[in-house]
């Protein structure tokens, strides 16, 4: 499970719409998970997950002022659902959906306090536990392949994350989740210099490999050159779940997206709790099921949506029984099968995410012994034998390769982006061991090189959907890091400014801008 | 921002829709402006991570900031000051390039070549470079594409999966000479489909593989389907798509709405610290002794009784409000 978020912490400004993205994804993916993970430690069944927590997120998650600012946000959605369960007093079945809300909200702010407001620590206690397997990721989430120009940010990228990854957990990361999964030949390499064992590609990094991979996607394969072991993803479980057509988050008994009471509910009545210049944004609280393909929604019913959400999860172990047996046969050996999914595809997207999870480790745990669950540096422990191929390049983006993040609404980004990263190297290279203010500015001029290579940026340039924040946010590092380069070879470091903006991108603390070369 | 939220359902489509022209190597990708068209089922089944990408671009849905959208900062510049031309793979086929030239440098070509710079045209010239190292004329084979003179960017068409490339951003004099001014670096495509190489130690029969293959890529459920490697192919699941059906015409669809309900506002006042209750549930006083009650108002009759009682519980007032909603 992929868990991400890019850097979004605007301290200049008191209300960020774009901040909700960390708060919805704390209350309604994260939360959830974490009780998910509690409630199995709790009944003593066994699980394994693989997640990735990106550098970016976790350094939200740990962030105080990001902290205070979910505990106001979750404080005013606990309140509007008070409000909500008045004003439903005569629709019985919203007043029930408004109660679950309620109680839903009130949960969140209760975990997140329970674990002193930093939800990293409730993932550090499953890993520690040896249920949960954590990863790393590009640091901020750079898209690779579109990086192999300048391999050194390709370093910057792995090395940051790792050492970030050491700081937050004590330990070294086993593996990495490549950012959308981009696999670009020789990267392997960097991977292998920075310790991590294992990386994943998606099917085709791995079928069109060169040379064929024996055992196509359900084993691991040993990189020629590196030995870091790639493992590929299994479409088959993966489309049953991320499929529009044939996916289980599709069902009718489902809990519907797109309608929102920040939409639906007159404009006086939900204004405390929208944007304060008026604009209608998610609250989160949404009390229609799917119903059908119209427009046409019924209000949700809990209950039903839990006995699909165990009838899936039954669904999906069966067929993963059914392809374990024929791929014992065809293989002779016990075949891996990864199937990863973005976290916020669990109660984001999917509400009932979490609880389908919940249903399936228990299913997995008491029901049979067909199959078991398995984490990648698990299964190379056991399995030190595999085939050496070169992957090819590949990711799971749209069309399973780089267009998402190149074509004509994102491709000006990358001649700056490379020049910066270029720029970069010469200043790690001119000015060896840096001390005092020039080492605070060159560390900065990496925090906003990172920062400007955040695939997130590109992805939404890419939709061409509200593209004003990502071109703002690529030109705001961009703009920074030159400023940074220049000062830097002037010998004039505005300390006051340079202040000012450590103040406002605070992530990575311990960097070290001489991982950039 | 509902608009928005159904233009995120439509995403795919508008996606699909990028795809859908035939784009040639004599016009760049980026000046063509997509436009909206329905996508069958089919189509969008056969692009890879389409739903993947709906998903996570939900993570972002939001409306636009626009205190923060005033405030744009200054534009990046234009030019680095260097020789510089960079090739990127985009999928098995499509190549991006893009460049930057010097005044300078482009001053020296223009003096060593006097008049016949003007009379020469702008040309990227492609090398296939697999499996050799480079030495500017031991390509394999080349190609060349006519640019015009203000162009810095380009996509380029190669139809050669699984090769190597590197290209020359020069000029094409009239007599067919040809005077390079930059060269890029070396990129490889991939592959788009399995490699025909197979290592000897792990030898397999053609027919598990093809298996296997299918099954990667969630093709049956759970149970083998024969050919289904070849199919795959078929569909050119692995090809950039470039030569899908050609853009249809677009129907406008009506969607004009209208959306309408009723909530009730019950309010009033008594000694601050009465007791009161409503259809017989307590309710809160603010501090002054005013109390407001907003409820959502179905079809129908709705008796709202009121009753407040006094502190010390001699006194008791009650006023009874109802309130019909008939909707037709």
């Amino acid at each position: 499970m992929h868990g991400h978020l890019p850097f979004v912490r605007h301290p200049e400004h008191e209300d960020f719409l774009e901040e909700d993205w960390l708060y919805e994804a704390i209350t309604e993916t994260y939360v959830p998970l974490i009780s998910v993970f509690e409630g199995l430690v709790r009944d003593g069944i066994d699980f394994r997950i693989t997640m990735t927590l990106s550098p970016t997120l976790i350094s939200m998650l740990a962030d105080p002022l990001l902290e205070s600012r979910y505990l106001k946000h979750i404080n005013r959605l606990i309140e509007l659902t008070q409000k909500e369960i008045e004003r439903t007093k005569w629709q019985p079945d919203f007043k029930n959906l408004a109660i679950m809300y309620f109680n839903r909200f009130s949960h969140a702010r209760d975990t997140f306090q329970k674990y002193n407001c930093n939800l990293t620590s409730a993932f550090k206690k499953f890993q520690d536990l040896g249920k949960l397997e954590i990863i790393t990721c590009g640091a901020t989430h750079g898209f690779f392949p579109l990086m192999d120009v300048c391999r050194d940010s390709v370093r910057a990228q792995v090395k940051v994350a790792v050492n970030h990854y050491q700081d937050a957990f004590g330990r070294r990361p086993q593996g990495i989740w490549l950012p959308e999964c981009g696999f670009c030949p020789g990267h392997d390499t960097i991977l292998k210099d920075a310790g991590i064992r294992y990386f994943f590609t998606d099917s085709h990094g791995l079928l069109h490999g060169t040379p064929r991979p024996k055992y196509g996607v359900f084993a691991p394969v040993y990189c020629k050159g590196s030995g870091v072991a790639a493992f590929g993803r299994d479409l088959e479980s993966s489309k049953q779940v991320w499929s529009s057509i044939e996916g289980y988050p599709g069902d009718y008994n489902y809990r519907e997206f797109y309608r929102d009471i920040g939409f639906d509910l007159e404009f006086d009545y939900i204004k405390p709790y929208i944007h304060p210049d008026g604009v209608r944004i998610n609250t989160g609280i949404k009390y229609y099921r799917i119903t059908g393909t119209g427009n046409h929604k019924e209000p949700y019913v809990a209950e039903w949506a839990a006995s699909r959400a165990a009838e899936h999860a039954g669904n999906f172990m069966f067929n993963r029984q059914k392809q374990a047996a024929y791929l014992n046969d065809l293989m002779g050996k016990p075949p891996i099968i990864i199937s990863p999914y973005d976290a916020e595809l669990f109660g984001h997207w999917w509400y009932e995410g979490p609880m389908w999870l919940d249903f399936l480790f228990r299913k997995v745990a008491c029901d049979q012994n067909e199959i078991r669950m398995i984490t990648p540096s698990e299964y190379l422990n056991q399995n030190l034998r595999n085939q050496v191929i070169t992957p090819s390049l590949s990711s799971w983006g749209y069309k399973g390769y780089s267009e998402m993040w190149l074509q004509g609404t994102n491709d000006w980004i990358y001649r700056h982006l490379h020049a910066a990263s270029g720029r970069m190297s010469e200043l790690a290279r001119n000015f060896p061991g840096a001390q005092g203010l020039v080492r605070r500015a060159l560390n900065q001029a990496l925090r906003e090189l990172l920062l400007a290579q955040s695939s997130d940026w590109a992805f939404i340039l890419g939709t061409g959907t509200h593209t004003s924040y990502a071109i703002r946010r690529t030109k705001d590092h961009l703009l920074r890091f030159s400023r940074i380069y220049e000062d830097v070879k002037s010998g004039s470091i505005d300390e006051n400014w340079l202040s000012d903006v450590e103040y406002k991108d605070n992530l990575f603390p311990n960097i070290d801008y001489q991982l950039h070369q | 921002m509902r608009k928005i939220l159904k233009k995120l359902k439509d995403m795919p489509l508008r996606i699909i829709s990028k795809v859908a022209f035939k784009t040639d190597s004599k016009n760049r990708v980026k000046n063509k402006q997509p436009s909206v068209r329905k996508a069958s089922r089919q189509e969008q089944k056969e692009i890879p991570s389409l739903q993947e990408t709906v998903i996570a671009n939900t993570k972002f849905s939001h409306s636009e900031n626009i205190s923060f959208v005033r405030a744009m900062p200054e534009e990046l510049p234009s030019f680095y000051d260097q020789d510089r031309i960079v090739l990127q793979v985009r999928d098995p086929h499509w190549l991006h390039s893009y460049w930057e030239i010097k005044a300078q440098t482009f001053e020296a070509v223009k003096n060593k070549l006097g008049d016949d710079f003007y009379r020469a045209k702008r040309v990227l010239r492609v090398y296939d470079v697999s499996n050799i190292m480079f030495n500017g004329s031991n390509a394999n084979r080349f190609f060349d594409i006519i640019i015009n003179d203000f162009a810095n960017s380009w996509y380029i068409d190669t139809a050669g999966p699984g090769r190597s490339w590197c290209v020359d951003l020069g000029l094409m004099l009239p007599d067919g000479r040809f005077v390079t001014i930059l060269r890029s670096n070396v990129v490889t495509t991939p592959l788009d489909g399995p490699s025909w190489i197979t290592d000897e130690e792990w030898m397999i029969p053609d027919d598990m593989f093809a298996r296997l293959y299918g099954m990667g890529f969630g093709l049956g459920r759970s149970s083998p389907v024969g050919g289904a490697w070849q199919e795959r192919l078929k569909q050119g699941l692995f090809s950039s798509g470039l030569s899908s059906s050609p853009v249809k015409k677009i129907v406008k669809e009506r969607n004009f709405w209208l959306k309408v309900d009723c909530e009730l506002i019950v309010y009033g006042a008594t000694e601050p610290d009465a007791k009161v209750t409503v259809q017989g549930a307590p309710i809160k006083l603010r501090p002054d002794g005013t109390f407001t009650l907003r409820y959502y108002l179905p079809d129908g009759k709705q008796v709202i009784s009121v009753k407040a009682a006094s502190a010390d519980n001699l006194e008791e007032r009650v006023i009874t409000p109802i309130v019909t909603r008939e909707t037709r």
